[in-house]
């Protein structure tokens, strides 16, 4: 990386750390929305744009951390920024046992199996009812901390980025995109493919979990369809399509870029939304299966590490 | 006065149970043609479905169409529909890496709902045309569904005898089976492939146009079908067209078992648990050996 | 003469001017109330009626000359049914467009999330729609409720039944917020009434087959049914009891029942049915008429309950603030608490909580294709046709 952009980088952090003086209580909102996609993205690019692995139901890990968050504040009075880290330790352990037998699936059988977690880990919460308040949802306790949760979910939205950027760099890394271009041949050259598979998919986990519990403390209410809809995997996936999958930059790029547009253009338009959304996804497949950034990089032989 | 589950009661879901799981069947038959053929899992299945489903109610609701002969509109409606899928899109990207074609039917679906939103709005509509029951014995059958079992097994009948009998339906088994050899063979592979994308939309548009007269139609009711269709896949075992029968059959009656015995709340997740479970413990399918 | 002249256009613009300052109506601008809807999404629907309800309001108002002398306005985003997105929403009203106040959204879950916000920034919610008791119970202090609550729906189905010596009932219901409310609430009536609640079942949203679970209510054979529902499960249940042929002696259901298209969809099945609502136009309210003829005008189509909750609400803080003579949050506020009063709605009045306590819900049974009230006794306006006879003669 020039010296230029980490400077530029720099430059931008500073100004994110101090916008809070300066903002009106919609702009922080809105930015910490961003961040929160920004994880989101960048998480599920850690497991599928790195080792191919399609997660169609990557919003289950949001939701657990949304819940475990949830009942920890509720039930046992916990402070909600550890709460929302327990969140993130609860979402790699269920990443761990689920992985742990559906990482032996390939293509669609791991995808389909995924958006599966999903929608049983909905009907699980609405079931026990006694813990997760099932269908009447769970209610927080009311609490202004736009401010403090602003700062997590920034901090959660740089920590991914920057683990995506160390595996990348990495040895680790290089096993990963290995098995992404062919499972076969990485496990003839010896690489233990499973073991880092399973790695990848933990650590892909534990981003959302917490984004899922600090969700769920600033919006003081979760419920099974409010904390586990396919639409947020599908808008995961569209950011990282957007912007690039298997980059660095390519989930951030895609994030701000399609959240910006949502906020500015697409809320006079928000019966084309979806619309939008399918428009973007068969196009960005069919003419730029890379993403901006991906295409960036092949043309201009910009190095691995954008 | 405690629920005590009889064997007139056991008879009675799983009636209802075979009759939900023909539809099944059908719909996945479609859906089987085209992962077996192609390895593409079409994810906008379920939405042609549903357009075939609204293009049965827009014949009721203007012309009084009978529902049943609405089969003959929609399925060659969602026979062109998917043969322009085929040849517009998924084309390009049959043999992409990185799960393309996935990503690329799941766009094309989101954006026919969000389309049949926009057109026919989110309002519920629905066909009255065949409504109650007959009674056999202790047992009630719902007509529309009776009716609509019968057309669901004739359709699926006649697709099978297509693929087993015709020259068409050789090839098209052959592609399934090996590509490469098919195309050496002279079949054109690109011609086999519009022809299973049509067809296994006329199949989803068959399923459409049964459940219209059954079910409440809305832009999002197709979703769901293409899951269980894939359930119903696994279960059958990929490439082996027969399986889907039984499959359907199977998921149609553990869901409404698992209903009768403990809550239809969970009613949602099961297809999901049994595709797991299948797929970890016979990964070939139930009938393994015998698909390809 | 000239000079003369200019002297007397110069003396016209400056009384003009003068004029214009002296007459506030125009100097200060519209009352800007905003509000997010569900205008999209799962609850689009429901939530375009609620928009007219409040765009008929405002109408209403400016037609009279205005609030305090100035105009209202609405400004209305939509949330797509997202309780996240109204979050946003609600801040982007109150902190960039700097709305003078603000209404309720639509859906409960909604409310729920929304009224965080609202309560931060210390800004009076009406809340037209949200009808669950634990939205009003969390120690908020500027949330306003204007419907019954959710529990309420199907206690008038239950005190029906226990009057005409019933025994049994058995309780289905939607997985939702809404509908698990009601249910509880309804198996809650049933049992201070003495009704024994022999089966309860919920099922997940959308869903299509109930054969599973009206098998096993034909087991039972209870006296009474009642479900919390929506519309498309209304029916479906209703079809597929039919089909099953399960006959209690009372069967009701929530929300759908009320709607004209339940009879359509149904026609002779829906004979008998009860359904439970928050409003209905044949009610004798005050000012209904003018308010339901208007509402058609406006918008070309027959208002619904969530149009008239809609437009009460909005009426109903438009009350309190001229009765506090402005807009400032805690008079308001204190206005609310205190009034007591009848709308077009049906009654209002709520405790410290801002929980409402004199609204009343109304049971319909569908009669001949038409909606009966059959319940309350002060609201019937004919009597129940008991009990329901087998699927055959209806």
């Amino acid at each position: 990386m020039t010296r230029g952009f980490l400077a530029g980088l720099g430059v931008l952090l500073v100004a994110l750390a101090l916008y809070p003086a300066v903002a009106t209580g919609y702009g922080l909102r809105v930015m910490l929305q961003l961040f929160m996609w920004i994880a989101l993205a960048q998480s599920w690019n850690l497991i599928s744009g790195l080792t191919g692995y399609v997660s169609f139901g990557h919003v289950a890990f949001f939701g657990m951390g949304a819940y475990t968050t949830g009942i920890l504040i509720v039930k046992l009075g916990w402070v909600w920024g550890v709460a929302a880290l327990a969140g993130g330790l609860t979402a790699a352990g269920l990443a761990f046992v689920i992985g742990w037998p559906c990482l032996r699936l390939k293509g669609p059988y791991f995808a389909i199996s995924m958006l599966g977690l999903n929608e049983a880990l909905r009907v699980l919460a609405s079931y026990f009812e006694g813990l997760t308040g099932g269908g009447y949802g769970l209610s927080l306790p009311t609490l202004d901390a736009s401010g403090p949760i602003y700062y997590a979910m920034g901090g959660v939205a740089v920590a991914v980025t920057a683990l995506v950027h160390l595996i990348v760099t990495s040895r680790f890394g290089l096993r990963l995109m290995t098995i992404r271009e062919d499972e076969v041949a990485a496990e003839a050259m010896g690489i233990a493919t499973f073991r880092y598979k399973l790695y990848a998919f933990v650590l892909s986990a534990v981003g959302p979990g917490i984004v899922g519990g600090l969700s769920a403390r600033d919006h003081g209410y979760i419920e099974p369809i409010s904390v586990f809809p396919i639409v947020t995997t599908i808008t995961m996936i569209v950011m990282v399509l957007v912007g690039g999958k298997g980059t660095i930059w390519g989930p951030v790029l895609g994030a701000t870029l399609l959240f910006s547009f949502q906020e500015l253009v697409w809320s006079h338009f928000i019966s084309l939304h979806q619309l939008l959304f399918g428009a973007i996804m068969v196009a960005m497949v069919l003419a730029m299966p890379r993403g901006i950034l991906g295409a960036l990089r092949q043309r201009y032989g910009l190095p691995r590490t954008i | 006065m405690n629920l005590v589950i009889t064997p007139t009661m056991i008879g009675q879901v799983v009636i209802s149970g075979l009759l939900a799981g023909s539809l099944y069947a059908l719909v996945a038959l479609g859906l089987g043609l085209i992962f077996g053929i192609m390895r593409v899992l079409n994810v906008a299945h379920g939405p042609i479905l549903m357009l075939g489903a609204y293009t049965t109610y827009w014949l009721f609701s203007t012309v009084e169409l009978d529902p049943y002969l609405s089969l003959l509109v929609s399925m060659p409606l969602m026979f062109v529909l998917g043969v322009l899928l085929q040849k517009l899109f998924v084309r390009h990207v049959v043999d992409a890496p990185g799960l393309s074609s996935l990503l690329l039917t799941f766009g094309v679906a989101i954006a026919i709902v969000n389309i049949a939103q926009l057109a026919f709005t989110s309002n519920l509509r629905s066909v009255e045309s065949l409504t109650g029951s007959f009674a056999l014995g202790p047992f009630a059958f719902s007509k529309a569904r009776v009716v609509a079992c019968g057309f669901a097994v004739g359709i699926t009948a006649a697709a099978f005898l297509f693929l087993q009998k015709t020259r068409l339906g050789k090839a098209m088994r052959a592609v399934s089976q090996n590509r490469e050899i098919a195309q050496v063979c002279g079949i054109n592979v690109q011609r086999i492939h519009m022809l299973a994308f049509g067809i296994a939309s006329a199949l989803a548009a068959a399923g459409g146009s049964l459940v219209a007269v059954m079910v409440a139609i809305q832009p999002g009711m197709g979703q769901v079908y293409t899951v269980k269709s894939f359930v119903v896949i696994v279960l059958g075992g990929v490439g082996h067209y027969p399986g889907a029968l039984v499959g359907g059959l199977l998921l149609g009656l553990v869901e409404q078992l698992s209903s009768l015995f403990l809550t239809t709340q969970v009613n949602e997740a099961v297809a999901y648990i049994v595709l797991v479970l299948v797929l970890l413990l016979r990964p070939t399918g139930l009938f393994p050996g015998r698909s390809q | 003469m000239t000079l003369t002249g200019r002297t007397l256009s110069a003396g016209l613009v400056a009384a003009a001017l003068l004029l214009a300052l002296a007459a506030p109506a125009a100097a200060q601008g519209p009352i800007r109330i905003g509000a997010s809807l569900s205008l999209t999404g799962a609850d689009a629907k429901l939530g375009q009626y609620q928009r007219e309800g409040y765009e008929y309001c405002a109408a209403e108002v400016n037609e009279s000359g205005g609030l305090l002398g100035r105009k209202v306005e609405f400004v209305v985003y939509d949330d797509q049914s997202a309780p996240a997105t109204a979050v946003r929403l609600y801040e982007k009203l109150i902190t960039e467009d700097k709305v003078d106040a603000v209404m309720g959204p639509y859906s409960p879950s909604v409310t729920e999330t929304a009224a965080n916000v609202t309560e931060r920034y210390k800004k009076v919610m009406v809340s037209p729609l949200g009808s669950t008791t634990s939205i009003f119970r969390k120690g908020r202090k500027y949330v306003f409720m204007l419907v019954s609550p959710a529990e309420a729906y199907l206690e008038g189905l239950i005190d029906m039944a226990a009057r005409r010596g019933l025994k049994t009932v058995a309780i289905l219901n939607e997985d939702a917020l809404f509908a698990k409310s009601a249910a509880r609430g309804a198996a809650d009536v049933a049992r201070q009434k003495g009704l024994q609640v022999v089966f309860r079942e919920a099922y997940p949203r959308g869903h299509t087959d109930f054969s599973a679970v009206l098998t096993k209510l034909k087991a039972l054979n209870p006296d009474v049914i009642a479900a919390a529902t929506d519309f498309d499960d209304a029916v479906a249940i209703t079809r597929q009891m039919r089909e099953l042929n399960v006959s209690p002696r009372m069967f009701g259901v929530t929300v759908g029942g009320d709607l004209p298209e339940f009879y359509s969809l149904l026609k002779q099945n829906a004979e008998y049915v009860y359904g439970a609502t928050q409003w209905e136009a044949s009610l004798p309210y005050p000012r209904q008429r003018e308010f339901i003829e208007g509402y058609r005008k406006m918008s070309g189509r027959e208002p619904v309950y969530h149009s008239a909750a809609g437009y009460a609400g909005c009426a109903i803080y438009l009350l309190a603030v001229r009765r506090a003579g402005g807009i400032d949050s805690d008079k308001v506020r204190d206005e609310l608490l205190a009034l007591s009063t009848r709308t077009a709605f049906g009654d209002y009045r709520v405790d410290q909580d801002g929980f409402q306590i004199a609204h009343k819900m109304a049971i319909l049974q569908w009669q001949d294709g038409k909606k009966v009230a059959v319940w309350p006794d002060e609201l019937a306006n004919g009597k129940a046709r008991f009990p329901t006879p087998p699927w055959g003669q209806r």
